[in-house]
């Protein structure tokens, strides 16, 4: 049988499971300080994971995930520093928070679509920061809150490594939840919803319930990966979610491939690393004036990605397996004609 | 078919770790070899605080010159060459962080040195004391830098400029003696930056203060300060304090000069007093509208012809032709003080001897007493002790007179008693 | 009372820099489907060329302006050849995911080729910075009644050209039915190309007029393009007129709020309490003011 055939469910579960192999291992194996940036990876995964729940399977444009992930950090920096909340407890109020808020902002939403819906929410971007600006008694205002800094709760590991666990371990979770729930009614629900509205409607699945409850469960991932980034960073401030983030988010997303969860990792390790390739990029080309360039190469790197595998790196995947297939059955025919003559 | 997504993934993961490549091994001292002492910053050369990219620049151009001029037969310093890793931190808390960790834990500095932004450096102190890196001469001149129990608090972080308070005090207390009927408004950029100011302004006009006829804040995202600007006209303002980084300031001067507004007398803060901003400011608002302007320097000013022949000057100049890329602007005020800067670190990295430890290194830091920065105003001292953490805090008042600043008396020390 | 039309000539002013890029926004809209937010910084770029032309190679204003008119065509033209075309078959997103790259690079060349400090462009207007003339109290200043006519006469020019020319027509044609354009022989790529060359010279001329109000730096139109993308929504994304009015209702209400309401409510929430109002306007009217609603078919 050709692992196309029955054995995928096998080979399926096998890839999945070397991810958390790797998750385990590839700690020891580099600089500890490699573990710190794989724990933003996973940061940024959760996030996008959530994004694409709202984007790719709900068909819903988002410009503002990084204002999601302003409040769950808030919510972990509020509680913690003013309440004294155990720092890993507020993760998971961080998201429950946070998806409530989404599921609030996604009522109004529902009237918009398209340019409208991406206005509405880049204003959500461009406002969170202010308002947590303003409040200054209660979210530190523009000089922020500092948090105490993250240390190992477990002997022989390091903070890094210790981060990039934790981080990891949630990420997996989370990806498992949104795997289920995608695969199961609800995900139906949100692809009719996307797809074809009005036959979703008339075959009575509820637009609006669709919709909002896939902002609440796009904004909880957002706020449990702030929460993650408050820990990581020990500070917050209005500076650290500047609309860029929510952009940023949104690469990730569409250089992952909308619709597809596994290429989620891909877009994670992109908008972490990409930056730093294009630093060095630039720095092998030309040493003087580098850091300065090396946003110029940024761009040319995600311009030359989108042209390259314009589906993400889900959708590439997609189109080589469809290649190898078509391959196949050519071999094929191709045999059989042979036997035939 | 999925599994090649995830295959994809690894290799990705396995592209990223191959490129960024592992350097720096464990020495007695974290980045300090026979040949080389490597420190490290990070500065804004993306985002919205963009404009004060030109420091790291002039900091790397006196580097260079250092790492090329030969001292008892060795180039650098006791030998060592200085490698400065300036990197971007686009004005963003999250990325300084990651950043400074990276700078700390991959690239195994020395020492943190002239990181830019209030907020972001404040979000990498707790860390940087907790790994015993110092993080010194930090550009920004928000007060508690050098404020003692700050200080008591985190031992490995020093400022390095005058703080903002205590130049806005030096306006407060000319005000109070020389213009004391004024009616004063203000227009601040609404931040800890602005508020540091207005504090210090406060301080500074003692009971004068209730003179303070209107405050007008702005956001650095406005398009633009006409409102705050007619409000400050109506309350009747004879003397305005503009409390704003570089480009609200031009912006309030252009402002003022569109309604045909023109108050007695004008204070602004030293940032934004550079060659460059003034002169962009005369261009939008007219000579008449900027000239009479008030406010303090205390590095030389390289846009001025009366330092033209200053052997500090020329320093500035000749280091700056020759290290800079070519398209720096010599007369803007940000890279003599990115360079006045670089060479306080490199005063106090001979303090700390031929063989420098993290440690002996703030020692240093800590006891300076140092009256030869060639492009510093003369009789402008880089002096710390046992209760003052402020490296340089002698300003001299400044007005602005067809092109060129010029001082006004002497200069004035606000180097805190006891 | 004049107070309160102080407020609203201000916000005229900056309207009317707002306008001309939400023109541009809307333009590249209908041709292409997208919203482009490479569109402010294209005309950065242009703005600092047109700096250039002036600082560097010593040409007087108005001839360096429209030189940049014609490079800002032929930049915006070629941008839609290279980059937008050949994407057009991939999904929207990716398509303004490339727009985005755009940004960023446009973004990082500026500072690279021209070094980040600010920078100082004259205003286009023949008045000194601080002539005005005031009418019952109100003060009007001449340079930004300049700035908001040269905008009126750009929209207009634009304008007329839709509406009265043979390659207008063919435009909008290309625009609203590309297959059925095709078929009466309208070259409809070269038509798209021609409307992205528009779009940019529009930006240039919003980055100019910009540039006279703000500074010049490489960040100088990030804020003015979250304006103009807020006014060509509110107008309507398709509506050319509906761009126009809503970068002048942005413009007024910003000022209003800022004259009014920062006194209590905090300078902050100018800004979020301005997107709030929108937001209701479009909760109300979700095709902007001026938009239509399309009726969707299964």
């Amino acid at each position: 049988m050709s692992p196309f055939g029955a054995n995928r469910i096998l080979w399926r579960v096998l890839a999945l499971a070397a991810v958390p192999l790797l998750v385990v291992f590839l700690p020891k194996a580099f600089n500890d300080y490699f573990n710190y940036r794989l724990a933003f990876v996973g940061i940024y995964f959760i996030a996008i994971v959530g994004l694409n729940v709202l984007t790719g399977y709900n068909g819903q444009i988002s410009l503002g995930h990084g204002a999601f992930m302003a409040i769950g950090a808030y919510t972990t920096a509020i509680l913690n520093v003013n309440y004294g909340v155990g720092i890993y407890w507020t993760i998971p109020v961080a998201g429950i928070l946070t998806g409530a808020f989404g599921f609030l902002f996604g009522l109004p939403a529902l009237r918009l679509s398209g340019v409208y819906l991406a206005l509405a929410t880049f204003s959500l971007a461009t406002s969170i920061p202010l308002v947590a600006k303003r409040f200054e008694g209660f979210t530190g205002g523009g000089q922020g809150k500092t948090i105490a800094l993250p240390s190992s709760p477990i002997g022989g590991l390091s903070t890094n490594e210790w981060l990039s666990y934790l981080t990891w371990a949630i990420a997996g979770l989370m990806f498992g939840v949104a795997w289920l729930v995608l695969r199961g009614q609800l995900g139906r629900a949100f692809r009719a919803v996307r797809d074809a509205p009005i036959a979703a409607v008339s075959s009575g699945v509820s637009l609006a319930r669709y919709k909002t409850l896939a902002f609440g469960i796009a904004a909880a991932y957002a706020g449990v990966a702030g929460a993650l980034l408050a820990i990581a960073i020990a500070f917050v401030n209005p500076d650290t979610f500047p609309v860029s983030l929510s952009i940023l988010l949104l690469t990730g997303a569409v250089v992952g491939g909308l619709g597809s969860l596994e290429g989620m990792l891909f877009g994670a390790v992109f908008i972490q690393f990409a930056p730093s390739w294009a630093e060095h990029l630039s720095e092998h080309l030309h040493y003087n004036e580098a850091t300065v360039q090396s946003t110029v190469f940024y761009g040319l790197i995600l311009l030359a990605v989108l042209f390259l595998m314009p589906g993400g790196a889900a959708g590439l995947i997609h189109q080589l397996g469809n290649g190898l297939k078509r391959l196949r059955k050519w071999r094929y025919s191709r045999a059989d004609s042979r036997a035939t003559a | 078919m999925r599994r090649l997504v995830v295959a994809l993934g690894v290799v990705a993961i396995g592209a990223a770790v191959a490129l960024p490549g592992a350097m720096g091994g464990s020495t007695a001292t974290p980045g300090v070899t026979a040949k080389i002492v490597s420190i490290g910053g990070t500065f804004p050369f993306s985002g919205p605080a963009s404009s004060y990219a030109p420091i790291p620049v002039g900091m790397q151009a006196y580097f260079s010159y250092v790492n090329a001029k030969k001292t008892n037969g060795k180039r650098g310093v006791f030998g060592r060459q200085i490698k400065f890793n300036a990197v971007d931190d686009g004005y963003n808390p999250a990325l300084t962080v990651q950043k400074t960790k990276q700078l700390v834990e991959q690239d195994h500095v020395f020492a943190l040195v002239g990181g830019l932004g209030t907020e972001p450096q404040e979000a990498v102190t707790a860390y940087a004391n907790q790994q015993k890196v110092p993080q010194i001469y930090v550009s920004t001149g928000a007060t508690e830098w050098g404020a003692r129990d700050k200080h008591e608090e985190h031992p490995w972080t020093v400022g390095w400029q005058p703080d903002y308070q205590a130049e806005a005090a030096i306006y407060g207390r000319y005000i109070a003696k020389n213009l004391p009927n004024a009616k004063i408004g203000i227009i601040y950029q609404n931040d800890s930056y602005g508020r540091d100011y207005i504090n210090g302004l406060e301080a500074g006009l003692g009971s004068h203060k209730s003179q303070i006829a209107s405050q007008q804040g702005f956001e650095v995202t406005d398009t633009s300060v006409t409102n705050q600007v007619i409000a400050l006209r109506r309350a009747g303002v004879d003397t305005l304090m503009i409390f704003g980084t570089p480009t609200p300031t031009i912006r309030t001067y252009a402002t003022m000069a569109a309604v045909g507004w023109k108050p007695q007398n004008i204070f602004l803060n030293s940032v934004s007093a550079t060659d460059t901003f003034m002169g962009i400011a005369v261009a939008r608002a007219g000579a008449a509208e900027v000239n009479g302007s008030i406010s303090t320097y205390y590095t030389k000013d390289p846009a001025n012809p009366s330092w033209a022949n200053d052997a500090g000057m020329k320093l500035y100049k000749s280091i700056m032709a020759k290290y800079a890329p070519a398209n720096a602007k010599v007369t803007d005020g940000l890279y003599i003080y990115g360079m006045a800067k670089a060479y306080t670190f490199v005063q106090a990295l001979k303090a700390a001897g031929p063989n420098p430890t993290r440690a002996g290194l703030m020692k240093a830091v800590l006891n300076m007493n140092d009256k030869s920065n060639p492009f510093l105003l003369p009789g402008v001292v880089t002096k710390t002790g046992k209760t003052d953490f402020f490296p340089i805090s002698q300003q001299q008042l400044i007005r602005f007179n067809n092109g060129t600043w010029s001082p006004m008396g002497q200069l004035t020390d606000t180097r805190p008693r006891g | 009372m004049s107070e309160f039309f102080q407020y609203v000539v201000v916000g005229l002013a900056n309207g009317g820099v707002y306008a001309t890029l939400a023109l541009a926004l809307v333009l590249i809209h209908r041709a292409t489907g997208i919203v482009n937010f490479a569109q402010g910084e294209m005309g950065m770029f242009c703005t600092f060329i047109a700096w250039s032309l002036i600082t560097h190679h010593g040409l007087p204003y108005w001839p360096a302006f429209f030189l940049t008119l014609l490079i800002a065509f032929a930049g915006g033209a070629a941008t839609y050849k290279v980059v937008i075309q050949p994407l057009s078959r991939t999904g929207e997103l990716t398509v303004v995911m490339a727009t985005i790259a755009l940004l960023i690079i446009l973004n990082g060349l500026a500072g690279w080729i021209w070094s980040p400090e600010v920078k100082f462009l004259r205003s286009p207007s023949p008045f000194a910075p601080g002539d005005h003339f005031e009418v019952g109290g109100v003060i009007v200043n001449k340079q930004d009644l300049t700035v908001i006519v040269i905008s009126l006469i750009c929209v207009a020019l634009v304008f007329l050209f839709f509406r009265f020319t043979r390659l207008g027509l063919q435009m909008r044609a290309s625009a609203v039915g590309p297959a059925t354009s095709r078929l009466l022989g309208i070259r409809v790529a070269m038509m798209l190309s021609i409307g992205w060359g528009l779009a940019a010279v529009l930006s240039a001329v919003s980055g100019m007029l910009a540039a006279s109000q703000l500074e010049l730096d490489p960040n100088f139109m990030l804020i003015v393009l979250t304006y103009a993308f807020a006014a060509a929504v509110l107008g309507g994304i398709d509506s050319p007129i509906g761009s126009v009015v809503g970068a002048f209702i942005i413009g007024i209400g910003i000022s209003l709020l800022s004259g009014y309401a920062s006194s209590f409510l905090g300078t902050e929430l100018q800004l979020p309490l301005a997107l709030a109002v929108l937001m209701l306007v479009l909760i109300v009217r979700p095709a902007g003011l001026f938009g239509q609603v399309v009726v969707r078919r299964v």
